[in-house]
């Protein structure tokens, strides 16, 4: 029999289940097989490595642009700050430490435009970019892609000696340990009756590894944490690896991972997002919220450089 | 000097105070000295100086109480330690007041700095009271303590812990042995040391076993510069035991050699107004007492009159029988044969006044002598004399005089922790009046007389009026200029006399109690200073004075001098039945 349960997320981040069909992956592209056939909750195993990187990055739109063009009317942009890092858990002491910080600022026009936006007095200061993409939305995606990019770069960097946890789906699939780590869940990968094993993980369980077709990647779902008052989906995270892996390795992550993320989990009442919101990933993204600056001193360098350029 | 950290720049800076953010591998801990150097526009380069009031430690990036588990625990949080500490300013240099410039680079004072920062390069006659944290000197200036710029000293704290009667011995050691620095005063420095309670300061002479196997106290004297040594200049009074009869030995118990007995004759009684440290008590000033007893001291004044052959002894006599015919003048003196009543003591000269004051054969009080006060009043008097006689008697006798002398060496003990309260009252109203009045004669600053008193509430109440408390008020206002100093100290500063408070120039504190701390009488203390100084361990104590605008913490040494019988090493002064079998 349903139930009807209220989700544990803070609102204003959305919920971690928010099913949209249209996403669906196409009939029969799901391959749950590549690991067993018998398809049961696996045990989490911790193989102790010693540190473990977590890759994140923020952003932020400082001001919205508007070039005045007499002959084509009104162009939109934006100015945008992003700061991509790393929290890296050095678990032999244990401590956490904040690292490879890199902020970008980017001024970013739509159409195609070639202008270019003057030097503002920050460090670092603005590049300017442009896309031709008319779409009002689009020079913020820039900015995403951008820092998705960076993050990339970031998490492909840390993964040559370390093993990575970047928050998001992964972007760079070279042979690498890095593991893309996907707090909400848009699609549904699995039959029902394959679900019902994912409800039925305890603390520290994961599934089996799957594939998606035309997606060259492992999945799979761990659960962080039993939630109080929560459906079976509550604390489920999934998790994927490049296929790019030998099968055996993935599965040493996949082991890892539902061993290790239940315990950097974060609790209720200490984060929003709760627990898919893991503690470093949070603390790291505190640590590059800060060091994009502070955003009214930004916007008033912004106000001075367009208005020295006017001056001049 | 070492760099040991940043002014914190997140929050504001002060000429009042600044914080720091130490660096991580250097440590800063209360009572550091500390300098920042900023630069100033127009004004050049301006050095702060300060001291470590406060030392903090958080983790930043925490935000809930639980994220320290998650960062000290797991590790699993990403959070730095930061340690940092307030600091007042003690000092700008050039005198430009401005703050230091958040992020500047704070290094620890030393050497030249570390003066600087505690003003020594400006004392005229900077004398060591201590050490501090660092192992260092740290000096009072000598202006502030002799009478130049200021006098008198005060010392506050509990009994038993604050250690105040060894800092101020730790302090005359200081004083007495450093000559070049105490100047001109030096030469005829009198202390006068009365010993209230044990018998603590009777082996101020003598060198202390303990401190032989110590070698941080052989360090710290050797870092302040005076040799461990007993004091070399020192003599010890005791009034004489009670029940010895005419023997006349001290009514001292651990230490019985080394020790004078001192007594007044009658005829210094009377000579020197002693009578009026008889009534001591505050509630002696209500009603007519004073009244009747300032005309018992003029009367007795002009009627006293030496005996032949009894040195000392005096008789009262009408003086109209005298060659002025209105008082009898010292040195003259009757046959004793046509004496009636011979004055030899106290009770005796309570017997002769009753004669004048309440005549047994029921005839009326002589008016000349009760200054027509009601007759409850002389009854009053009576009352109390005979009070007074019962339990200061034996410190008046006849004889040869026996009156202690403060020129005979550097430091006078005088020891009365024997006496009941109201003879210690009067002994040392008797002697406060001595050297005051002495002082008051010639008028003269030089030579320095020191006189430390403990408990000083008991001497100087903040409540009620008497003759004592009003020598002590005139000395702290006046005695700065006449070159007599008061070091007192007082378990609760509270309820002592605030005149006398509030005119020594330097104070010191030892552990005090919680609820005495807040006290208005504490106000010199920085609140950090305030907070602290409810756990002063003994032998640490805070010091404040006019030159430098903040407190200090210093420490003292253990003393080179015995403190009580068992510390005497070898035998001197000690029991001359050890030994015997």
């Amino acid at each position: 029999m349903a139930r009807i349960y209220v989700e544990g997320w803070s609102p204003d981040y959305g919920a971690p289940l928010a099913p949209d069909e249209t996403l669906a992956p196409a009939e029969g592209s799901v391959d749950d097989t590549v690991e067993t056939t018998t398809w049961r909750p696996l045990d989490g195993h911790d193989d102790g490595v010693d540190s473990v990187v977590f890759v994140d990055g923020v952003r932020r739109i400082d001001a919205h642009l508007t070039l005045d063009d007499p002959q084509v009317g009104p162009v939109s942009g934006l100015c945008g700050t992003f700061a991509v890092g790393a929290a890296v858990w050095d678990r032999t002491v244990p401590r956490t430490e904040v690292a490879a910080e890199r902020v970008e600022r980017w001024a970013i026009l739509s159409g195609g435009r070639d202008e270019i936006f003057p030097p503002v007095d920050l460090e670092p200061g603005y590049a300017t970019m442009t896309t031709t993409d008319p779409d009002p939305s689009a020079p913020l995606r820039a900015l995403h892609s951008a820092m998705r990019s960076a993050e990339g770069n970031l998490a492909t960097a840390m993964a040559s000696d370390t093993f990575v946890i970047a928050d998001g789906p992964l972007n760079e699939l070279g042979p690498r340990p890095a593991v893309g780590y996907i707090k909400s869940h848009r699609v549904r990968y699995l039959s029902p009756e394959r679900n019902a094993v994912v409800a039925a993980l305890a603390r520290g369980q994961r599934t089996p590894l799957f594939t998606i077709g035309g997606y060259a990647r492992y999945s799979w779902y761990v659960r962080l944490a039993v939630v109080a008052q929560g459906h079976s989906w509550s604390g489920i995270v999934r998790c994927e690896a490049p296929n790019s892996l030998p099968t055996d390795q993935v599965v040493t992550l996949a082991d890892r991972t539902a061993a290790m993320l239940p315990v950097v989990a974060s609790e209720p009442h200490v984060d929003p997002r709760a627990p898919q919101n893991l503690v470093p990933i949070a603390g790291l993204e505190r640590a590059l919220r800060h060091r994009m600056g502070d955003p009214g001193l930004v916007v008033r360098r912004l106000r001075e450089a367009v208005a020295e350029r006017k001056a001049s | 000097m070492t760099r040991v950290g940043r002014v914190l720049g997140s929050e504001h800076t002060t000429t009042a105070g600044f914080r720091v953010v130490v660096d991580d591998d250097e440590y800063l801990q209360l009572d550091d000295l500390v300098v920042v150097a900023t630069e100033v526009p127009k004004a050049g380069q301006v050095n702060t100086y300060g001291v470590v009031t406060e030392a903090e430690a958080v983790f930043e990036g925490a935000t809930f109480e639980s994220d320290t588990h998650r960062i000290a625990e797991l590790g699993i949080m990403p959070g730095a330690k930061v340690r940092t500490v307030r600091v007042a300013v003690t000092r700008v240099d050039p005198e430009v007041w401005v703050s230091p410039d958040p992020g500047e680079e704070v290094e620890r004072a030393t050497g030249e700095a570390r003066r600087k920062a505690l003003y020594a390069d400006e004392m005229a006659r900077p004398l060591p009271v201590g050490l501090g944290r660092d192992g260092a000197p740290v000096h009072i200036d000598l202006d502030f303590f002799d009478g130049r710029k200021g006098g008198h000293m005060s010392i506050s704290g509990i009994s038993g812990v604050a250690t105040k009667t060894s800092f101020a011995l730790f302090f005359l050691r200081m004083l007495t042995a450093m000559p070049a620095v105490v100047g001109e005063g030096a030469a005829n420095l009198r202390v006068l040391v009365f010993n209230v309670k044990g018998e603590d300061l009777l082996w101020l002479d003598a060198p202390n076993r303990v401190f032989e196997g110590d070698d941080d106290a052989r360090e710290a004297w050797a870092a302040l510069g005076v040799a461990p040594t007993p004091f070399d200049s020192v003599r010890f009074w005791a009034p004489p035991r009670r029940s010895a009869g005419d023997a006349i030995v001290p009514d001292t118990g651990g230490r019985l050699t080394g020790i004078d007995v001192f007594t007044w004759t009658p005829r210094e009684f009377i000579d020197e107004d002693l009578l009026a440290y008889c009534f001591t008590d505050a509630n002696d000033a209500r009603n007519q007492l004073p009244f009747i007893r300032e005309r018992v001291q003029l009367q007795l004044k002009r009627w006293a009159v030496g005996v032949d052959g009894m040195p000392g002894a005096v008789t009262l006599r009408d003086p109209s029988q005298s060659a002025d015919g209105r008082a009898w003048r010292r040195g003259e003196s009757v046959g004793a044969g046509q004496v009636e009543i011979v004055i030899r003591d106290l009770p005796s000269l309570v017997d002769a006044l009753e004669r004048h004051l309440e005549p047994g054969d029921g005839g009326e009080p002589d008016p000349a002598w009760t200054g027509r006060v009601m007759p409850g009043t002389v009854a009053a008097f009576l009352r109390r004399l005979h009070a007074a006689s019962a339990r200061l008697g034996h410190l008046v006798r006849d004889g040869e005089s026996r009156r202690i002398d403060r020129t005979a060496a550097t430091v006078t003990v005088v020891a009365i922790q024997s006496l009941h309260e109201q003879a210690q009252r009067f002994v040392v109203g008797a002697m406060l009046n001595e050297t005051f009045r002495e002082k008051e004669d010639t008028g003269q600053r030089l030579p320095l007389s020191v006189v430390v008193l403990d408990e000083l509430n008991r001497y100087a109440p903040r409540e009620g009026t008497g003759p004592l408390k009003d020598m002590l008020v005139d000395i702290a206002q006046r005695g700065r200029s006449l070159g007599v100093l008061l070091v007192g100290a007082q378990q609760t500063a509270s309820r002592v006399a605030p005149e006398v408070l509030e005119n020594a120039a330097i104070r010191v504190s030892g552990r005090l109690d919680a609820a005495e701390a807040e006290r208005a009488e504490f106000g010199w203390m920085l609140p950090s200073t305030r907070a602290r100084a409810r756990l002063l361990k003994p032998g640490t104590m805070v010091v404040a004075q006019p030159a430098i605008p903040i407190p200090l913490v210093i420490t003292f040494p253990f003393p080179p001098w015995a403190t009580r019988k068992e510390e005497v090493a070898g035998d001197a002064g000690g029991d001359p039945f050890d030994g015997l079998t």
